[in-house]
């Protein structure tokens, strides 16, 4: 019941409305009815009682003052109505006070004898008339005008449907009004919020057409919206601000290790090298070696830490980056990187380290975890946009979009994904299933029109 | 006839040590150094070295741009850098500027000089950390088709496989398969690498490259 109490109020405000005009209308065709059986007992009563006077013996002694007496007796009913005698020619031998003026215009389209009619007056209004015979062939015709006989009634079978006309105009706007103004509103505002991407949509702010309370609560939706969305920016910009910060340190930290240690230690090396070519014991060129094997050692070491921090040859451009990171992972991994790319225009820094470290991402999850025998990577420029796909033949996976959820699980690799083209502005598409390989697809718009690699970028 | 020598490394400990891998030799004479990109583009204006030994890293003009600036200068010069970056996209990179050799700072002295005589007389050289991909002994690169030339010229020179098929009027498919079996010839693992070793052996020139 609770579930569809605005059909129900809906139907409660029309069925009474519906009822209401039925009854009434039914009540005023029958009480037209009665009105009409009232006039007619009257008229005919009437009529009667005047051809009963005029049947008496005495009166046709006074037939030649039958004026004045029928006025008499008329005046003797003292009844609403008009009471005329003729004969059996239409000629008027008496009539009641004014029924000379009424009964003509009456009669006119003919009256029955012995019954009576309902006759329209001059001016719409209604008379009923009879005609009864009497003993000389003689006519007693008798009207009555309904105003007169029933007055407050007719008035009332007058107004009485335009009262309830009213009230059934009223009801149906009232219906109209509920739904416009409460039950659409309302609707509206469920599908919008139901279909609301907390944290990053807002609804309308306001529906001009809804209830003051409608709008007071779509204008608490909209603010909470509106701090949701802020609080999500918050955190946006904070992980941005992490990832950014972290790749800043790792590329500091890079440089530092190339600038010191690396150099320091290949300077050692020299030295041992150098050292190597004077005469020493034996024992004390075993020492030598193994020094000069360590020295070597942490050479190659030192140098893959920076690469796996942050690689020099990120500077040489987006192509060369990708060419030697595949190169590199297909030697590790043991697997086929198939890297097509074409002419590129000028690539800003943040983009090739987003592209950059997506493809790794994405080589290092088809091989873990896919399994991957064959990655294809595509990386072309195209109306101004700057498009890089990467497929592989792994096993896929689940995947429905929710990179919180795999967050939360641990899989970081897809946030990060995410988080990099969202920190240049470009959008990621991953679809995968299971059994089905896993592809992404990153684009990315490069604000300038393309321009040629400038000459200090290494075009290789 | 005795070599002439430039040293461009803003590291003063090994630039120390490459200074004394040089000292004493007959037939090698350093004659400037430098510890940035200009001071070194200076010394070798000034000096015309045979050779000049620059690192890629350095302040202010970086390695492979004073190469560049050197070749658009048309200085005779046959550059070789010295460097601790074993990214075979920097040897290419190097090489397209005009670089003759490519040695890593860890190479022994005599691999340097051997590395300094071979640019000196216009061969090329190439560290055999950076362009080696087949360890096994007696490995020797069987020679390539004049149309394998062709197709590793263009992937030399950055084209990708589409563009090379439509310009030697050949379907991607066929690209692919010269690749593969340069690469069987050549022992690389990828088209870096098959350039290299094809400079390397011989099999295509610096000068065919940079055409």
């Amino acid at each position: 019941m609770k579930k569809h109490l605005l059909l129900i109020l809906t139907l409660l405000i029309l069925i009474p409305s519906v009822a209401i005009l039925v009854v009434t209308g039914w009540g005023v065709v029958e009480h037209e009815k009665a009105m009409k059986n009232i006039a007619e007992s009257y008229v005919l009563d009437l009529a009667q009682s005047v051809a009963m006077q005029v049947d008496r013996p005495r009166f046709m002694r006074r037939n030649l003052m039958m004026s004045r007496s029928l006025e008499s007796f008329a005046l003797d009913i003292s009844l609403p109505g008009w009471v005329a005698l003729v004969d059996e020619s239409g000629n008027l031998l008496a009539a009641s006070s004014r029924a000379q003026d009424v009964l003509p215009q009456l009669w006119q389209g003919g009256i029955p004898v012995g019954r009576a009619i309902l006759v329209r007056g001059p001016f719409g209004d209604n008379y009923t008339i009879a005609a009864i015979p009497t003993s000389q062939g003689w006519y007693v015709i008798a009207a009555v005008a309904w105003s007169q006989l029933l007055g407050p009634m007719v008035r009332f079978s007058h107004l009485w449907p335009v009262a309830v006309g009213l009230l059934a105009i009223a009801g149906v706007c009232a219906a109209w009004a509920f739904w416009r103004w409460l039950i659409m509103p309302l609707l509206s505002l469920e599908s919008e919020v139901s279909s609301l991407k907390w944290g990053k949509d807002l609804p309308k702010k306001d529906d001009p057409f809804a209830v003051k309370e409608i709008r007071r609560l779509r204008k608490v939706l909209y603010q909470l919206a509106q701090t949701a969305r802020e609080r999500e920016e918050l955190t946006q910009r904070y992980v941005s601000d992490l990832v950014r910060v972290q790749e800043e340190e790792r590329t500091k930290l890079a440089r530092e290790i190339h600038d010191g240690p690396l150099q320091d230690v290949t300077a050692l090396l020299q030295r041992i090298l150098l050292l190597k070519r004077e005469n020493w014991s034996d024992k004390a060129k075993k020492y030598i070696e193994i020094a000069e094997e360590s020295a070597t050692e942490a050479v190659k070491e030192l140098r893959g830490l920076c690469d796996s921090l942050s690689p020099p040859w990120l500077d040489l451009g987006l192509s060369q980056a990708l060419t030697e990171l595949t190169d590199r992972l297909a030697r590790v991994y043991g697997v086929k990187i198939h890297l097509e790319t074409s002419e590129l225009p000028e690539v800003d820094k943040d983009t090739i380290l987003a592209f950059f470290r997506i493809t790794q991402e994405a080589i290092n999850n088809a091989v873990k975890h896919g399994h991957a025998g064959n990655v294809w990577i595509k990386l072309f420029y195209e109306g101004k946009s700057l498009m890089l796909s990467i497929e592989d033949d792994g096993c896929g996976f689940d995947f429905e979009g929710d990179t919180e959820a795999l967050r939360v699980k641990g899989h970081r690799g897809i946030a990060n994904m995410i988080e990099r083209m969202h920190l240049v502005g470009g959008s990621i598409d991953i679809t995968t299933s299971r059994g089905k390989g896993t592809t992404v697809v990153c684009t990315v718009s490069l604000p300038f029109v393309g321009e040629e690699a400038s000459s200090d970028a290494f075009d290789v | 006839m005795v070599i002439k020598v430039v040293l461009a490394d803003d590291h003063p400990l090994t630039r120390e040590g490459f200074k004394s891998y040089l000292e004493n030799r007959e037939n090698i004479k350093l004659v400037g150094e430098a510890s940035d990109g200009e001071s070194a583009l200076k010394v070798i204006r000034d000096q015309l070295p045979d050779v000049a030994l620059i690192d890629i890293r350095m302040p202010g003009i970086d390695g492979v741009t004073l190469v560049r600036q050197i070749r658009q200068e048309e200085l005779k010069v046959a550059c070789l850098m010295l460097t601790s970056y074993d990214a075979q996209q920097y040897v290419l990179a190097s090489l397209r500027a005009g670089a003759k050799g490519y040695i890593l700072k860890t190479a022994s002295p005599e691999e340097l000089l051997r590395a300094i005589e071979i640019v000196a007389s216009q061969g090329v050289y190439l560290d055999k950390e950076v362009a080696t991909a087949v360890e096994e002994p007696g490995f020797t690169p069987e020679s390539l088709s004049p149309r394998e030339r062709e197709v590793l010229l263009l992937a030399g020179r950055g084209e990708s496989s589409k563009e090379i098929a439509s310009k030697l009027y050949i379907s991607e498919r066929t690209v692919q398969t010269h690749l593969a079996s340069i690469y069987d010839k050549l022992g690389a693992r990828n088209k870096t690498e098959a350039l290299l070793l094809a400079l390397k052996y011989g099999v295509v020139t610096l000068e065919e490259l940079l055409e």
